[in-house]
């Protein structure tokens, strides 16, 4: 479902801080270039700490101070141009459920009312219906990443970031989580730009693949993924799934044995 | 509910298992205690092994206060000592989580007032009671400022402390969401520093009795510390150690107010494992 | 950060001994500390407070070199001292034990819990009568009063810190089959240091309120007394005087805990 459009262009994104105890400058993002079309499903993958958070949280406007071009799609008139779905849930525990995922909506200065009836077929759509008036502490780790998801889907963003969302679940629970992913990203539409380290999750989820170097981060290759939709969890097991696997873990280890790193 | 499996010696009890007396233990032994300490002190203080001049006995203290709750003067210094308590709590709640809230989201507020905030803390405010009876004269108001005093510290520096620890995440959420500075402060802010200000309100009891304790002990005219003085002039330890009991009763009725507070504000915190009601 | 400002550290100063964050502390500390100070002196000068209530920062300076110079605080500071030092060691020994003894054994717990949330709330300064009935109104009494205003803080602490041991340190002793004395020394002590300091902490400051309770209520000497005589003599600037020395000693006490604590909490890491 790859549209004419381009959802988000980065050209030339540079990225480095101060550290606070050495006071040594370290450049985390040498330079990231990238354009990924409306529709499109990409997974950003690369060593721990290669920057691969930051530049979403870039892209996200959590940092500004960087070089470069970051350029995103104009938001629709109710809508929003992206929304972040964070690592650990991030969910505020002092709220229930219903009032988390209207919370952006909330933020955008809609009625409470209007925003948990917007919110609600959302809630239903990740399937936690039954479980609105719930605390966060009451749900179990994938169905806070379900209402982690929702929150994000409510605001109507044109992309959708996804930070490690998984990466905290065990890994029963994790796979099914990206069989329900894809599910719910059948329905909703969006583009995704999605962070994490594992491979498989990356290849089995995405259009597109970018491998990032061990930092400071750039992009290493860019690998297609021509797996036919809609996948089911065995297609992991497919020689052309494990020859793609195989080809994105040479070049992430080669940058570990780079770095002197020992294998992950 | 893991810790309470293991106790600290590290022993291991079984669940499932246990008894009816091993699930009341804590109870059965807590009224043992209670009772056990208090018949020895009867009958120890009868039988002249606790020196009933010193240390009274308890059915002496039951008798002088079914004395005291007669005495009309009595329910005078029971209205001031209240009315010096709630006053000075008050005013300190009034004042100090406000602020603090402030101090702690303005960080150069907080750096200004940091120094003054430490020194202040770490003063005994107490030793304040001779100028405060200088500028305000012997009435409620020396103890209410007392009390104040001793309060108000002990709420604005958890207070302050709790916005500065707020969860960057939750910060970055609300940010990410576009929210605005006021609903990033009543949405985030507000809730996760409430822990912090109820351990603040739980210290505050105990700081303004204390202030409304040694004001009337040092300088008053009408009080239930004034009586428990008076008490003491007369060597009738009885009375005095009825009118202590009369604080730890505010200071108790306090604590368990504040808990149900805590119990109401934290419905969306998991019950902790192990413990107990 | 721009790149331009990635250029920053070689700009700095060449001892780099003070870096942006804690200078911009130190200057709004700075400010505030000179504009109360200021304000105060000011609104004394200008008879906008009354002198006898406020008194004024160059008055109690005055009042300080006065009295330091002709000695005259200095027998207070050590009566003070003594009955501080004496009453808080006492607490200490005692209320370590105590701790240690309530968190390990889970009966006496049971026993002595009603009993500590009581005197948990109560305020016992309310009890400083009694003791004065019972002990007199010389030495003994005000060590008494400091002890008990703070062994319980430091008994609380403790009994909390024997308990914050994770069960799983404990389980990983037993599997080496470590002995009760192994456990103790190796899981329970080291997990309930940080609270024991705190407990340290909290103490002084209770002692300290005990020391100028007592000495208020029934003394001829002590810092408290100077702070309760020269109230009554509407000498304010030395009440205020008195008051400081008092908050410097909470300040420098406090301070001390704070190096053991940070000695001992090595293992921890730094949160930033």
């Amino acid at each position: 479902m790859t549209g004419t459009r381009t959802a988000l262009q980065a050209r030339g994104v540079r990225f480095g801080y101060v550290d606070p105890t050495s006071s040594e400058v370290l450049l985390a993002i040498e330079r990231i270039d990238l354009e990924i079309p409306e529709g499109q499903f990409v997974s950003l993958v690369g060593p721990s700490g290669c920057g691969k958070s930051t530049f979403l949280k870039i892209v996200n406007g959590l940092l500004s101070n960087h070089e470069g071009e970051i350029e995103l799609l104009a938001p629709k008139a109710k809508g929003s141009a992206h929304a972040m779905v964070f690592q650990d849930a991030a969910l505020f525990p002092w709220y229930s459920v219903l009032s988390n995922v209207s919370y952006g909506l909330m933020c955008q200065g809609m009625s409470k009312k209007e925003a948990q009836a917007r919110a609600m077929p959302l809630i239903k759509m990740v399937g936690l219906a039954g479980f609105e008036s719930k605390y966060p502490y009451q749900l179990s780790g994938g169905m806070q990443q379900r209402a982690n998801l929702a929150r994000a889907l409510t605001v109507d963003p044109e992309i959708l970031l996804m930070d490690e969302p998984f990466a905290a679940l065990d890994a029963q629970t994790r796979e099914l989580m990206q069989a329900e992913l894809l599910r719910i990203w059948a329905q909703a539409r969006k583009t995704v730009l999605f962070i994490t380290h594992q491979i498989d999750e990356a290849i089995y989820l995405s259009d597109r693949v970018l491998v990032m170097s061990a930092r400071p981060g750039r992009i290493l290759a860019d690998i297609p993924v021509d797996l036919p939709r809609p996948r089911e969890l065995h297609i992991k097991r497919t020689p052309e799934f494990v020859a793609l696997a195989d080809r994105i873990w040479e070049l992430i280890a080669t940058q570990l044995h780079a770095h002197g790193q020992p294998g992950a | 509910m893991s810790r309470s499996l293991n106790d600290a010696s590290g022993r291991r009890v079984r669940p499932g298992r246990l008894g009816w007396f091993d699930s009341h233990a804590r109870l059965l032994y807590g009224l043992f205690g209670i009772v056990g300490f208090l018949v020895f002190w009867e009958f120890g203080s009868r039988a002249g092994i606790v020196s009933e001049y010193f240390f009274s006995r308890p059915t002496a203290i039951i008798e002088a206060g079914i004395v005291e709750v007669q005495i009309p003067r009595f329910w005078v210094d029971v209205q001031a000592s209240l009315t010096e308590f709630i006053a000075g709590y008050g005013l300190a709640i009034v004042l100090a989580i406000p602020l603090g809230l402030l101090a702690g989201w303005y960080r150069r507020v907080q750096y200004a007032l940091d120094p003054w905030l430490n020194f202040l803390n770490s003063l005994p405010r107490i030793a304040l009671l001779p100028v405060i009876v200088i500028a305000v004269g012997l009435g409620l108001a020396s103890k209410i400022l007392v009390a104040f005093l001793g309060a108000f510290f002990a709420i604005i520096i958890p207070t302050i402390q709790g916005v500065r620890t707020v969860d960057r995440r939750y910060l970055d959420v609300a940010t990410s969401f576009g929210a605005s500075r006021r609903r990033v402060f009543l949405t985030v802010v507000a809730p996760s520093t409430v822990p912090f200000i109820v351990t603040g309100l739980r210290l505050g009891i105990a700081r303004a009795l204390i202030g409304v304790v040694t004001g009337e002990l040092y300088a008053a005219t009408v009080g239930l510390g004034v009586m428990i003085k008076f008490a003491s002039d007369a060597l009738q330890t009885d009375r005095l150690l009825f009118g202590v009991l009369l604080f730890t009763l505010t200071g108790l009725v306090g604590v368990e107010g504040i808990r149900r507070l805590e119990k109401y504000f934290q419905r969306w915190r998991p019950i902790k494992a192990g413990a107990n009601p | 950060m721009t790149l331009g400002s990635l250029a920053r550290p070689a700009n700095r100063s060449p001892l780099g001994l003070l870096g942006w964050r804690p200078s911009e502390r130190l200057v709004f500390g700075l400010i505030g500390f000179v504009v109360v100070l200021g304000a105060w002196e000011a609104a004394s000068q200008l008879k906008l407070v009354k002198k006898v209530v406020l008194s004024s920062p160059s008055l109690i300076w005055d009042a300080a070199i006065t009295d330091i110079s002709s000695g005259v605080i200095f027998p207070h500071i050590a009566v003070s001292g003594t009955e501080y030092v004496l009453g808080l060691g006492l607490a200490l020994l005692v209320g370590v034990l105590l701790g240690l003894s309530i968190g390990l054994f889970r009966r006496l717990n049971y026993l002595l819990d009603p009993w500590l949330s009581a005197l948990y709330a109560t305020p016992t300064v309310a009890l400083v009568p009694l003791i004065i009935i019972i002990f007199g109104i010389g030495l003994e009494a005000k060590v008494v009063v400091v002890f008990i205003e703070s062994i319980f803080v430091i008994t609380v602490s403790v009994m909390a810190g024997v308990r914050a041991a994770d069960a799983v340190y404990h389980d990983v002793a037993q599997s080496f089959r470590a002995s009760g004395w192994m456990r103790f020394r190796t899981v329970t002590l080291p997990a309930s240091t940080p609270y024991l300091l705190t407990g340290v902490r909290l103490g002084t400051g209770r002692g300290i309120v005990g020391v100028v309770v007592a000495e208020f209520l029934t003394s001829n000497s002590g810092i408290g007394f100077y702070i309760g005589l020269n109230g009554s003599l509407l000498q304010t600037a030395r009440v205020y005087f008195g008051i400081i020395l008092l908050g410097i000693l909470g300040l420098v006490l406090g301070e001390l805990v704070r190096v053991v604590e940070r000695r001992f909490e090595r293992w921890r890491p730094q949160i930033n």
